[in-house]
């Protein structure tokens, strides 16, 4: 019966055996990078410098403990979930607040003001570095946390402004109509059905939010220098360079780096990636 | 209901913030910037105008400058073409594909949110000729370049190298915007167009090609903004070496400004990186909407 069944089905082309082998190996050039650094941060420097392919023949986690203590990389790990979080929740917070206005509410320059953030997604954050440090110096902003948070959430706002200005407007007008002749303000109108009723908008503009500002590095290279403030990406480029000499410490650093973000993709793939190119394609 | 959408205090105490933190933190500093960029202005003392001194510095004598400006735009040009084609393409073949879509687009899809500074630092050593696949390529008895030291040839090899590094990492997002657009054309469209007789590869030709070419936009604007801004990859692996060979327009300014405190000198750069950005974006507006009415 199974035979029968596979004779039936159509027979498979050699062009797409050839487009299979071709994706495969693709594949492997993007995984085996990624498997070669796990088996590096697992063996001592001899062991890498004579034999860098190989698997390891043993387990050094003690490379993982060092990492974390001399890079500092728990502080820093706290410091990236902190200082993307709050903005995470600000940048949505306020963004929502004006894409509501743009999007839902009725006067004369909401258009302008759509247009006026939109112009912020095509200046680059290379911009208003200097300004901005210049005046987050005089203000004693530089070196905290606060200070980074302040160009992060600006900058997430543009984009955030935009695709919830989409999400509102897609919601039935109907809905605010009947809420309004029930006796309902403004304000709970926004809070209680426009905010819920946009979820899939707050997914797609916090992802994108998300993953932007905890790559972000030049910001982050600026504003903070003290090592206990500094945030993942930053203590990162501590390991390159003329003191670069403890290799499997480093590629260990970078996978407890990157392990937050590549568990997260791994459960969440399909939607994380349907999510950004929502983001993607309405930017 | 007509009335409590155009309450003008609530109008305003939604936007405010929102407004307030946008004009305090990128309009003005970035109007600021543009006034630096006319001075003489080192970090201890304060402005002073100058007029277009930095930027006839800039264009006539700082050597450095045009090297960044140079491997920016080689950077620019690669990426667009090579993340552009790639990225179709491998969008065309996973749209085509009986299985296994979504695993092969999740893997090549995975760098895009990875964090360039650790693959920057992943790729430096894997090109590192006493750790990386030089050991590899030993092996079959061939002896590799110095990937990342290299400093021959009107592009250096290091560029190449990085450039291939961010088509590696980058070459997902595209695809993804072109798979997105391929699979919201109609099942039907293909399957007329068989029965016409026409092969896959007319198809693409005369049905897929067409109808992405509203997704170019936005695909190539985002591929020459990122390209115009990239920073972290370089400064991972080369830091602008050797001998300022792979410097771009964006670890220029970073080194000027932050390294020498060239505040009033860095300024011209990110003008310059500025005035680039609004150009492109226009352009590839222009360009393409034009093809979209002969179409």
């Amino acid at each position: 019966m199974n035979n029968h069944k596979t004779k039936a089905k159509k027979p498979i082309s050699p062009v797409l055996i050839v487009i299979y082998i071709l994706l495969v190996l693709l594949a492997v050039l993007y995984i085996a990078p990624l498997l070669w650094m796990l088996s590096v941060s697992l063996k001592d420097n001899p062991e890498l410098m004579a034999a860098p392919f190989s698997l390891p023949k043993a387990f050094n986690w003690v490379n993982y403990a060092e990492a974390w203590t001399l890079g500092k990389l728990g502080i820093a790990l706290l410091n990236s979930v902190f200082v993307c979080g709050v903005t995470l929740l600000v940048s949505l917070f306020f963004g929502s607040m004006a894409a509501f206005a743009i999007g839902r509410m009725r006067w004369k320059f909401s258009e302008a003001m759509g247009t006026f953030f939109l112009i912020g997604m095509m200046v680059p954050v290379h911009c208003i570095l200097i300004p901005l440090f210049v005046r987050f110096s005089h203000m004693g902003l530089t070196n905290s946390r606060f200070g980074l948070m302040l160009p992060y959430i600006t900058f997430s706002l543009p984009m955030t402004i935009f695709l919830m200005t989409g999400f509102f407007k897609s919601i039935p007008g109907e809905l605010f109509e009947s809420a309004a002749i029930d006796g309902c303000g403004i304000y709970r109108c926004f809070f209680q059905i426009a905010l819920p009723l946009a979820r899939t908008g707050f997914f797609v503009s916090g992802l994108m939010t998300f993953i932007n500002n905890w790559n972000e590095l030049l910001l982050a290279m600026v504003f903070i220098s003290d090592p206990l403030k500094k945030t993942l990406p930053v203590t990162l480029t501590y390991f390159v360079g003329p003191y670069a000499t403890n290799y499997v410490q480093m590629f260990a650093a970078i996978i407890i780096a990157i392990a937050p973000t590549v568990i997260v993709y791994c459960i969440f793939s399909n939607q994380i990636v349907e999510g950004l190119t929502t983001g993607a394609v309405k930017g | 209901m007509d009335k409590i959408l155009r309450n003008k205090k609530a109008i305003c105490i939604f936007i405010a913030p929102a407004l307030i933190m946008f004009v305090l933190i990128l309009i003005i500093p970035m109007f600021q910037m543009i006034y630096y960029s006319f001075c003489d202005y080192a970090a201890l003392t304060p402005p002073s105008f100058v007029g277009l001194k930095n930027y006839q510095n800039l264009f006539f004598k700082d050597k450095t400058f045009r090297i960044a400006l140079k491997n920016s735009m080689f950077f620019m040009v690669f990426s667009a073409v090579t993340q552009q084609v790639i990225g179709l393409l491998l969008a065309v073949l996973l749209t085509n594909i009986p299985k296994g879509r979504n695993v092969f687009k999740n893997i090549y899809y995975l760098p895009c949110v990875l964090s360039s500074a650790a693959l920057g630092l992943l790729w430096a050593f894997l090109f590192n000729p006493r750790i990386g696949i030089n050991q590899l390529l030993a092996k079959f008895g061939i002896e590799g370049p110095l990937w990342l030291m290299d400093s021959k040839g009107f592009i250096v090899l290091p560029m190449w190298v990085i450039a291939f590094v961010a088509l590696w990492q980058y070459v997902g997002q595209n695809m993804m915007l072109y798979m997105a657009q391929i699979t919201g054309i109609s099942k039907e469209v293909y399957e007329a167009s068989y029965i016409d007789g026409a092969t896959k590869p007319k198809a693409f030709r005369y049905i897929t090609l067409p109808l992405v070419k509203p997704m170019m936009v936005t695909s190539l604007s985002l591929n020459c903004i990122g390209s115009l801004k990239f920073f972290d990859l370089v400064y991972n692996m080369t830091q602008g070496g050797p001998n300022h060979r792979t410097e771009v327009l964006a670890t220029e300014l970073y080194a000027e400004g932050f390294n020498y405190f060239k505040y009033g000198y860095a300024s011209a750069i990110s003008v310059i990186l500025l005035v680039f950005c609004l150009i492109v974006t226009l352009l590839v507006k222009r360009v393409i909407k034009v093809e979209t009415y002969e179409g």
